[in-house]
């Protein structure tokens, strides 16, 4: 370890204490060791430090707490071997603008917790702290399980949960973009912090995520699982929505992460960004003038009507494998970010179920946070019926997707494609904001469809009737002229019917009259109410 | 040989079935037709292969994530 006389000559007394930061910079990037890497590659996954490089901008990664570790010295004290702190973070510039990041080094005993005076990252961390200070994004590459209860022996005593909490974990939600991978196996404080974010995303087969570990579930209920049976993609993403997106690859996990912070500004203190964009604001597409079925039994590709209004290759959806009966995915329109919540006609014939309230809700808070202006593109025939959706609380989470549609603020566009009934048809609106409804042609709306509607307000006259069935439909017949959505724009009920072919231009220029709306009204959102 | 579940995407009921047992199908064809909110969803082959089995016929009741046949390719 000694320098060139060269170097003595420049650094004098300085040259040791160089020397030892050399040493001491070199322990870290080794992390833990060579067999640790290797055993981490060979299980699919890659070190922090190259999941790090992966996300960001190439050399762009300025490390805190680099040092930290634990040292071994010999009989003079001078120091031999530093373990490094199995907890990797600082700063990165992705796309140019600067964020936080960090995650846990599985290569240093498993990703564990580092009892050190301060924490370098996870809830309450300093790699939080950054972002919540200078006000950037922050990402966390989760691989770890947190705590372990080897750590009572050192202590000697046991600690109380949430001696480090998460406050400034759920405060940085209010303030700046946050997002988690989960590129391992996360229980316990990691999986919870992960939770804790704006947008999630994980390794379909290679990460798993759990309150607690198969070893735990074979304790408490004596059931034999394997982790990914218990927490993988199929159960965290697909199933429960607990985690938003599922990646093939961590490479992927990066580039969904870099995709959803195109659309973040950097907190809520400013407009998410605008990029150029070379599709004409007045691209009419026939195919939209045919795109719902003649016959209103038959369902329609909604994703396919999102690619022919929004930019060309400007989505990003969220939760597609969800609550799929409806679509949330952020777009742009002439390069202005907004987000579309669109009702799947092939999935429950667009029906809000348990699972898609509760996406539909997320996603609307996500937007009303960060200034991004909301588009409906609605075909809901209302709540989900049958007894499992009552045994999902199907109306409570539908009537939380009313009351939390009450409570946004950011501009909202409504356009009825097709159906739009009842109190799902409500949670498409918001009556806080200029509340503007536009529709195709093909639009039907009302507090309930007319089939079956007609069956139970006119029970008496139909069950009178020598020929029930065909009393039922002459009801029928009687009143759909009388559901024309013509009828509803002669009485200003409904406030425009546009030619489908004009969705776009019309949609680009409603959310360029969001703007600068947006723009007098930045900082946080003040609103907390009583979620029901 | 492989074996694929055709799973039902929706709870309802069985309204057609276009298909019959030894039928050869190409993914993405039509395999029945569930009624479901009012509305007609297709059931399509997850593979191509030959119909090896149906566990439904028309009018049963199907629940999401059902398995209501299966394809041998």
């Amino acid at each position: 370890m000694s320098g060139t006389d060269a170097d003595n000559r420049r650094f004098g007394h300085m040259q040791a204490a160089l020397e030892e930061l050399a040493f001491r910079r070199s322990e870290a990037l080794a992390m833990g060791g060579k067999e640790a890497v290797a055993r981490q590659h060979a299980a699919g996954r890659l070190t922090v430090r190259e999941r790090i490089a992966g996300l960001a901008d190439a050399g762009s990664f300025r490390e805190i707490g680099q040092l930290t570790g634990t040292g071994s010295y010999d009989a003079h004290e001078n120091v031999r071997k530093v373990v490094p702190a199995p907890y990797v973070g600082g700063t990165v510039a992705i796309d140019g603008r600067t964020v936080a990041v960090g995650g846990e080094d599985f290569t240093v005993r498993g990703g564990t917790t580092f009892s050190a005076p301060r924490r370098k990252g996870g809830q309450g961390g300093l790699v939080e702290d950054f972002a919540y200070h200078y006000r950037i994004p922050l990402v966390n590459l989760v691989d770890g399980a947190g705590g372990t209860v080897a750590t009572i022996e050192k202590r000697r005593h046991t600690v109380f949960p949430g001696i480090h909490g998460f406050e400034r974990s759920v405060s940085l939600l209010g303030r700046s973009p946050v997002v988690s991978a989960i590129l391992g196996t996360a229980a316990g404080g990691p999986a919870g912090r992960a939770i804790l974010s704006h947008f999630s995303v994980m390794v379909r087969g290679t990460s798993q995520l759990f309150a607690a570990g198969p070893p735990v579930v074979k304790r408490s209920l004596g059931h034999d699982i394997d982790k990914e049976e218990l927490g993988g993609a199929g159960v965290a993403v697909d199933k429960a929505g607990t985690i938003h997106n599922a990646a093939d690859s961590e490479e992927d996990a990066f580039a969904q992460i870099r995709r959803f912070l195109s659309f973040m500004p950097q907190n809520v203190w400013e407009m998410p960004p605008v990029v150029p964009c070379g599709d004409p604001v007045d691209r009419c597409e026939d195919a939209l003038a045919t795109i719902v079925p003649e016959r209103r039994t038959l369902p329609f590709d909604m994703r396919r009507l999102i690619r022919l209004v929004a930019d060309l290759d400007s989505t990003f959806e969220i939760q597609p494998t969800h609550g799929k009966s409806i679509i949330t995915t952020l777009a742009r329109f002439d390069g202005r970010p907004a987000g579309i919540i669109a009702s799947n006609p092939m999935i429950y014939g667009g029906a809000l179920d348990n699972r898609a309230a509760r996406k539909q809700i997320r996603f609307m808070q996500l937007c009303d946070t960060f200034h991004i202006p909301l588009v409906f593109l609605v075909d809901v025939p209302g709540f989900m019926v049958g007894l499992r959706a009552e045994e999902n609380a199907t109306l409570l989470e539908g009537m939380r997707v009313v009351h939390a549609a009450a409570q946004i603020s950011v501009p909202t566009t409504t356009l009825v494609i097709r159906k739009c009934y009842g109190m799902a048809g409500m949670a498409t609106c918001n009556k806080n904001d200029v509340d503007y409804k536009l529709a195709w042609p093909s639009a039907e709306w009302g507090s309930l469809p007319i089939e079956g509607g007609v069956a139970a307000a006119y029970r008496r006259e139909i069950r009178e009737a020598d020929d029930p069935v065909a009393k039922e439909r002459e009801i029928e017949e009687r009143l759909r002229p009388l559901a024309s959505p013509f009828r509803s724009a002669e009485a200003f009920a409904v406030e425009d019917l546009i030619d489908p072919r004009e969705t776009r231009p019309v949609l680009c220029r409603l959310v360029e009259l969001a703007e600068p709306r947006l723009r007098s009204e930045l900082g946080p959102r003040s609103t907390f109410n009583f979620m029901p | 040989m492989t074996k694929k579940k055709v799973i039902s995407p929706v709870t309802g009921s069985v309204w057609k079935i276009e298909c019959a047992v030894g039928q050869t199908v190409a993914e993405g064809d039509v395999l029945m037709v569930l009624e479901s909110m009012k509305m007609e969803i297709p059931v399509e082959a997850p593979a191509a292969g030959v119909v090896e089995s149906l566990a439904v016929a028309e009018g049963d009741p199907v629940d999401e994530d059902a398995v209501v046949g299966m394809i041998a390719s």
